[in-house]
């Protein structure tokens, strides 16, 4: 019994449905390939970050897509807190001369005598690591940078990374896309 | 007419390729930028007027650790730990011995023949010559034991991570302990924000603990009990800087005060009484942000700094009597 020869409906038909099953399988490996590819955003590694302040002169973005973190685990809860207050600080008061941040963008809340929180408010905050500085050469270096993700544009080549004199900008992967100082349940360095 | 109107062309094309390069020179393009408008300054502060200076740097010992730890003196020798070892060094810088230690040490002290390593949560004694002898059960879970000092049969134990002293009889019973309240409706007692804790007993046999958030030394019965302190907070070399200084001390034979300060490092000199007598080593002496040397007297009053940054000790002889 030879094999019945297809009409030309029939070609048309099972071509159609070539077609449509190899858009439509197309379509969802595309998608796939999306969900699962890995995708590469921008970074500060705290570690290498030498706070030289032009993480706020240098992003596209006003004010910076570069603030500051609070790793609270770090944190000595101090009331001098070389994070907050200038270097010559008349007194350890919130007043707006003792306070180093150029933007007040850091609250000092009480907890109990004498320990101190100190909360930073992204909004006010333009990355421009004094206090990191501050934290970093007289605390537990518990404030550092982070590039927030929500803000970044995630440019093809950022431009605080061009001109980052310690190559602290490189990029990782959207999976894990902040590198968290005393992130001790990811295993993080101090 | 023709060529005076090139040669103006060109001249014009010349200035403006010269204004673009200067303009490109002079501007803060990437790699061209200029001074950082949010500088954490601390340069001030780092400037000591030279009539302080009592001391001068008269030699530089060389150790072979990639972490020292801790130093300490004790008749014509100096004791360093580092890495997973204790080396014995006369203070001509002669290796007398080696010791192989079974942790990372954190500290040590000596009394007659007998050395004490502190270790992260415990101690470990041994003898002269490099023979261990006890090792202590582990003072808990959180212990970071960071310094130890000896007086007459006691043992002074710094615990930074229990914010304790533990006092114990050198052949390790417990007698006591206290976390420097002065009473139950004080809620502190230690302030200690990173793991710098340090004692000693001076010559008169006095406790004096620093309380490093407080910027204090702390003179305490052997009981626990507050009986003196005295305080300094400033930047300025009069006070101690930071959140946890000073760092590391030792006594002078007259009981001046020798400490050293993390962050704007420094050593300074301060009479029993807390008031500054001078400088030993002024910032620009140390690396920027780097390390507090741990600090050794001998009983001329030489001050050997263990400095972490430049794996090495630094002797520093006094320039003239101190200051009554």
């Amino acid at each position: 019994m030879g094999k019945k020869a297809k009409n030309r409906r029939e070609f048309i038909q099972s071509g159609m449905r070539m077609s449509l099953g190899l858009v439509v399988g197309g379509l969802g490996a595309l998608s796939l390939k999306h969900v699962t590819k890995d995708e590469w955003v921008w970074q500060i590694d705290p570690f290498e970050c030498t706070q030289c302040g032009r993480c706020a002169t240098n992003c596209v973005m006003s004010p910076s897509a570069v603030k500051c973190i609070h790793a609270y685990d770090l944190c000595g809860y101090c009331n001098l807190c070389g994070g907050y207050f200038k270097p010559d600080a008349n007194k350890l008061s919130t007043a707006a001369e003792n306070q180093l941040c150029p933007t007040a963008a850091i609250q000092r809340r009480y907890i109990e005598k004498p320990y101190f929180e100190y909360v930073i408010d992204e909004d006010l905050c333009i990355g421009c690591a004094k206090c990191v500085k501050g934290c970093t050469s007289f605390g537990n270096g518990s404030l550092h940078l982070q590039v927030m993700h929500n803000i970044c544009l995630n440019c093809n080549e950022c431009s605080i990374a061009r001109v980052c004199p310690s190559h602290a900008i490189k990029r990782v992967k959207a999976a894990d896309a902040y590198i968290v100082k005393g992130d001790f349940s990811k295993g993080g360095k101090t | 007419m023709k060529n005076k109107g090139i040669i103006i062309f060109l001249i014009i094309l010349a200035v403006v390729i010269v204004v673009v390069i200067v303009a490109d020179f002079t501007s803060t393009k990437p790699g061209k930028q200029g001074e950082n408008p949010f500088l954490y300054d601390v340069s001030e502060f780092k400037k000591v007027d030279p009539a302080l200076i009592l001391y001068k740097e008269t030699k530089d010992l060389r150790i072979k650790f990639d972490r020292p730890a801790g130093i300490t003196y004790n008749d014509g020798h100096l004791f360093v730990v580092g890495d997973s070892l204790l080396q014995i060094i006369k203070t001509d810088g002669t290796l007398v011995s080696e010791i192989a230690l079974p942790d990372a040490p954190e500290c040590i002290e000596v009394a007659k023949d007998t050395i004490f390593i502190g270790f992260k949560k415990y101690l470990a004694v041994y003898n002269m010559a490099g023979e261990l002898g006890k090792v202590w059960e582990p003072f808990g879970e959180k212990s970071v034991i960071t310094s130890l000092a000896i007086w007459n049969g006691n043992i002074f134990i710094a615990d930074a991570g229990n914010r304790k002293v533990y006092r114990y009889s050198t052949n390790g019973k417990k007698l006591n302990e206290f976390e420097g309240k002065t009473s139950d409706d004080v809620l502190h007692g230690f302030i200690i924000p990173s793991p710098y804790f340090d004692l000693a007993v001076n010559n008169e046999g006095e406790l004096w603990v620093v309380n490093p958030g407080n910027h204090a030394f702390e003179n305490y019965t052997f009981d626990g009990n507050l009986r003196a302190y005295w305080e300094n907070s400033s930047m300025k070399i009069e006070g101690f800087s930071g959140c946890c200084n000073p760092a590391h001390y030792a006594f002078l034979p007259d009981g001046s005060f020798v400490t050293s300060e993390k962050g704007m490092v420094r050593i300074k000199v301060y009479k029993p009484s807390g008031e500054l007598s001078g400088v030993v080593a002024p910032p620009d002496k140390f690396k920027d942000d780097g390390h507090a040397p741990d600090i050794a007297v001998d009983e001329s009053g030489n001050i050997y700094a263990l400095d972490f940054d430049k794996k090495m000790i630094r002797l520093f002889e006094p320039l003239r009597a101190l200051p009554e």
